[in-house]
């Protein structure tokens, strides 16, 4: 109710002095937290939808062989800002051929760190601590975290390269703004095989539309695989069962039989999974 | 911080203010003599600060570097941290092009030698304060704080810069009882002037600094004349921890007086002709027991244990008590060897960056504590039960298929032949939080209601609710188990159930309750007890603790991705496979 009533007077306040507020903050008020009066993210959260299958329109498609309808592809549509991720005309090769042997080449498949901005929209889970100095990120898959270092101004060089990167903060209004650097480029994008390189850059942004839900931009840069920097966007929704939470998936050894199957006393796989 | 100088050069305004009636007693003339810098290795010391300081090698004197007009005096100790959290904040040393010492440093620190740089919040190295002159900030490769300036009208030694809870009150004692010329650098700061280098007091940002003693800089060494009078004087103010005695081993008859300035700065007093004491390891006293602790609170209400811990200090230390150990703690000497063995023993054939981060960059002195188990009291974790004694002999068994040095008696067969710390799962709880040869980082940033613990090794992270939520039913079981926190006062309390038992401790089963309490006794310091109460394999419950030091400015987690590189497993399980081929060929083929 006392929300409700927010947004209203915000409606109005813009409307007698004709500002133009951000779509999406017209009709929600946020939470406010009471410490510091920024944006309050503090929750778990998940986006809905398919794009952890593929960022991109997609029609329903098979599944691996062995899983029937349960591994399926259910249809969905795309994330992308305008519809198409702008490959150079190798990239878009290589993501065909990703594209074409995804059950052993996804990095997904084998356990390994989602990477960003992967791990936000993965069908599972994730949290936001947002304290003082830091927020942190923490995802149940392959225990993904990561830190937002919120206390430096100026974002500093990452000192060696890694899957989550490493991530700057700062606010601009209402709006979680984070750069992430540093990126090794071996994570996907998704299980249809779009990827990028280790020149990777990253900037999200987080703004509330409201206390339950955000909407999630990330802003993809990366001169080695595509021609111009692209964007997705999508909300990720609050869960609210009482207690929820993100529980820990530790799935390594869902992956060893994948990774090392072929050197089991007893082989159950011929050949190691292939590369991306 | 930005510190001092003036564009004035030091001679000059040490005569202008020599004409000013200060009040100051006749003991109080004092001179900066030298600053006490503990390293394990005092000929490194000189070497390192010679080279990239400018200081001078003392032909007379192995242990000592002169800096300008003071002196740096290496005392062959292990420290028990960096400067960072005490009462003298850094040592200040001026260069004609920082930019170029900075790439210089820079340079050595890549090639493992230790010295660690500081970047400004907003990413950059160097710092052009309007006015002033460039600054930058770096860490000696023992961790001693060091902020370099470009003031090309006084190059070498710069100042001393302390950190205090009332600096006005802290600047006017020294004034009062060791002299120095009072004066503001640059019309902004004040300072005491010292024989051409300046003492300066910052706010110190968090409650108070950890005493000095046994720290990177232990502390700081004046000359006086009449030393019986300074005595007297400190004396007067309850400062004086040690009457004036000429110390075992000292090189001439000068005596030496110890004294704890504000904020436990440790000082002492010597007479002008003190040249240093040979093998000075008298001169350090052992860490006082720590004092009681206020912890800082987070901004919306609840006890900060938010900042990038290590658990370095406590490597080493073996859970139970060993048989043939008496007494509470082992000596220093016993502790360094003791770590020693074990961190070479388990990393002997890495590259030299292994040893030096395992070692050299270390900062902390190895904990003299003898055993992690403190209760029960006598240090061993209780008899276990009959079904605990049936598991620990099925996981001997078990054991055997590891790389145990003594070749494979059973070859794994698979990854599920190995642990799971092999394996790159989890080291479970609570081991995941033990000290181990290297990445011995632990981040804990808080929000409200949760603390998230991020652990370094093999990348795991922890989120506890502080406030009650609903545990997790019976059936949910995982490696890391349910946790619930609360605070009680100051100290974080977690509750943990729900183990999917796979990865026990010391052979704990999905039964246990494990329950932690992690409570900051000082500013660098959070100790963390952990008890394991296990009916199932343990006859009572059992309690270890060690303690984490806090390395915020030198320290960061980097993300141990193990199972996206475990190349061991590969290389295990295809030695495996072919050390079978081998055992099934004929012997002639061999």
């Amino acid at each position: 109710m006392l929300i409700h009533l927010r947004a209203v007077s915000a409606c109005v306040a813009a409307l007698v002095l004709g500002v133009s507020l951000a779509p999406g903050r017209m009709a929600y008020a946020q939470q406010v937290s009471t410490w510091d009066g920024r944006p309050d993210l503090n929750g778990v959260w998940q986006a809905i939808g398919t794009a952890h299958w593929d960022l991109q329109d997609h029609p329903a498609r098979p599944g691996h062989p062995d899983l029937g309808a349960i591994g399926a592809m259910p249809p969905g549509q795309g994330v992308v800002v305008g519809g198409e991720i702008p490959y150079q005309p190798q990239a878009l090769e290589q993501k065909k051929k990703n594209f074409e042997k995804r059950w052993s080449a996804d990095p997904e498949a084998k356990c390994f760190i989602p990477g960003v901005p992967r791990a936000t929209y993965m069908p599972y889970p994730f949290q936001i601590i947002q304290g003082d100095q830091k927020i942190m990120m923490v995802y149940g898959f392959a225990e993904a975290n990561r830190t937002i270092h919120m206390d430096k101004a100026k974002p500093e060089p990452a000192p060696i390269d890694s899957w989550m990167g490493r991530s700057h903060g700062r606010w601009e209004g209402d709006t979680l703004v984070v750069d992430v650097g540093g990126l090794n480029g071996e994570a996907w994008l998704d299980r249809s095989g779009n990827f990028t390189s280790s020149t990777v850059k990253v900037v999200e942004k987080y703004t509330p539309l409201g206390p339950n839900a955000i909407m999630y931009e990330a802003t993809i840069e990366d001169p080695t695989v595509f021609t111009k920097p692209w964007t997705i966007r999508m909300p990720l929704y609050r869960l609210l069962n009482e207690g929820a939470r993100v529980l820990e998936f530790k799935c390594v050894e869902f992956s060893e039989d994948l990774l090392y199957g072929h050197l089991r006393k007893a082989p159950t796989r011929k050949a190691p999974p292939e590369e991306k | 911080m930005v510190t001092m100088t003036t564009k004035l050069a030091l001679p000059v305004l040490v005569t202008t203010l020599a004409g000013v009636g200060l009040g100051v007693a006749e003991a109080a003339q004092g001179s900066l003599h030298h600053i006490n810098i503990t390293t394990p290795s005092p000929s490194e010391g000189v070497r390192w600060y010679v080279r990239h300081m400018g200081c001078e090698a003392i032909p007379t004197r192995p242990d000592a570097a002169r800096c300008g007009s003071v002196d740096l005096v290496f005392v062959a100790q292990p420290t028990i941290g960096s400067t960072q959290g005490t009462g003298v904040n850094h040592l200040g040393f001026s260069v004609k092009d920082l930019a170029a010492k900075m790439a210089e440093l820079e340079k050595v620190g890549v090639q493992g030698s230790g010295v660690r740089l500081q970047r400004f919040p907003d990413g950059a190295m160097i710092r052009d304060v309007s006015g002033l002159f460039k600054i930058g900030f770096i860490f000696d490769p023992w961790g001693t704080r060091i902020e370099l300036v470009e003031d090309r009208e006084l190059i070498g030694f710069h100042h001393v810069h302390l950190s205090a809870t009332k600096p006005a009150e802290t600047l006017a004692w020294y004034r009062d009882t060791l002299g120095g010329k009072p004066g503001k650098l640059k019309r902004q700061l004040d300072g005491l002037a010292f024989n051409g280098v300046w003492l300066l007091v910052s706010q110190y940002a968090e409650g108070r600094p950890a005493a000095t003693s046994g720290r990177a800089i232990d502390h700081l060494t004046f000359a006086v004349r009449d030393i019986g009078g300074a005595a007297r004087d400190l004396r007067q103010r309850g400062a004086l921890l040690e009457e004036p005695n000429v110390p075992q081993g000292g090189r001439t008859n000068a005596k030496r007086a110890f004294a704890s300035g504000p904020d436990n700065v440790r000082l002492a007093v010597v007479e002008p002709k003190f040249t240093g004491v040979n093998a000075d390891r008298g001169s350090v006293a052992a860490a006082r027991p720590l004092e009681p602790y206020t912890t800082p609170m987070t901004p919306w209400g609840e006890p900060n244990l938010q900042g990038v811990w290590t658990s370095n200090s406590a490597h080493g230390i073996p859970l139970e008590r060993p048989a043939n150990v008496e007494g509470p703690a082992l000596t220093r000497e016993e502790a360094e060897a003791r770590r020693e063995r074990g961190t070479l023993g388990s990393i002997w054939g890495y590259e030299r960056e292994w040893r030096d981060t395992t070692l050299g960059l270390v900062k902390t002195a190895p904990s003299t504590q003898v055993a992690m188990v403190i209760d029960p009291p006598d240090g061993r974790i209780p008899p276990l039960t009959d079904e605990g004694r049936r598991r620990a002999e099925a996981a001997r068994r078990q054991a055997a298929t590891e790389e145990t040095g003594a070749g494979f008696d059973r070859l794994p067969e698979g990854p599920e032949d190995l642990s799971t710390y092999v394996r790159c799962i989890t080291r479970g709880l609570p081991g995941m939080m033990m000290p181990s040869i290297y990445n011995n980082g632990l981040q804990i940033a808080q929000g409200p209601g949760f603390v998230t613990i991020q652990i370094e090794m093999i990348h795991e992270t922890r989120v506890i609710p502080t406030k009650p939520r609903p545990r997790l039913g019976p059936a949910l079981t995982t490696w890391l188990g349910d946790s619930q926190g609360r605070w009680e006062g100051d100290t974080l309390v977690i509750e943990t159930t729900n183990f999917n038992g796979r990865s026990g401790f010391r052979g704990s089963s999905a039964a246990m309750k494990l329950t932690e309490r992690y409570r900051r006794v000082g500013p660098t310091a959070l100790e963390y007890r952990f008890t394991v109460d296990d009916p199932t394999i343990w006859t009572k419950s059992w309690t270890g603790m060690f303690t984490f030091d806090k390395d915020d400015e030198q320290y960061e987690l980097v993300e141990y991705a193990c199972h996206e590189g475990n190349y061991g497993m590969t290389n295990i399980l295809s030695g495996a496979r072919a050390k079978e081929k081998e055992r099934a060929a004929p012997s002639s083929a061999r």
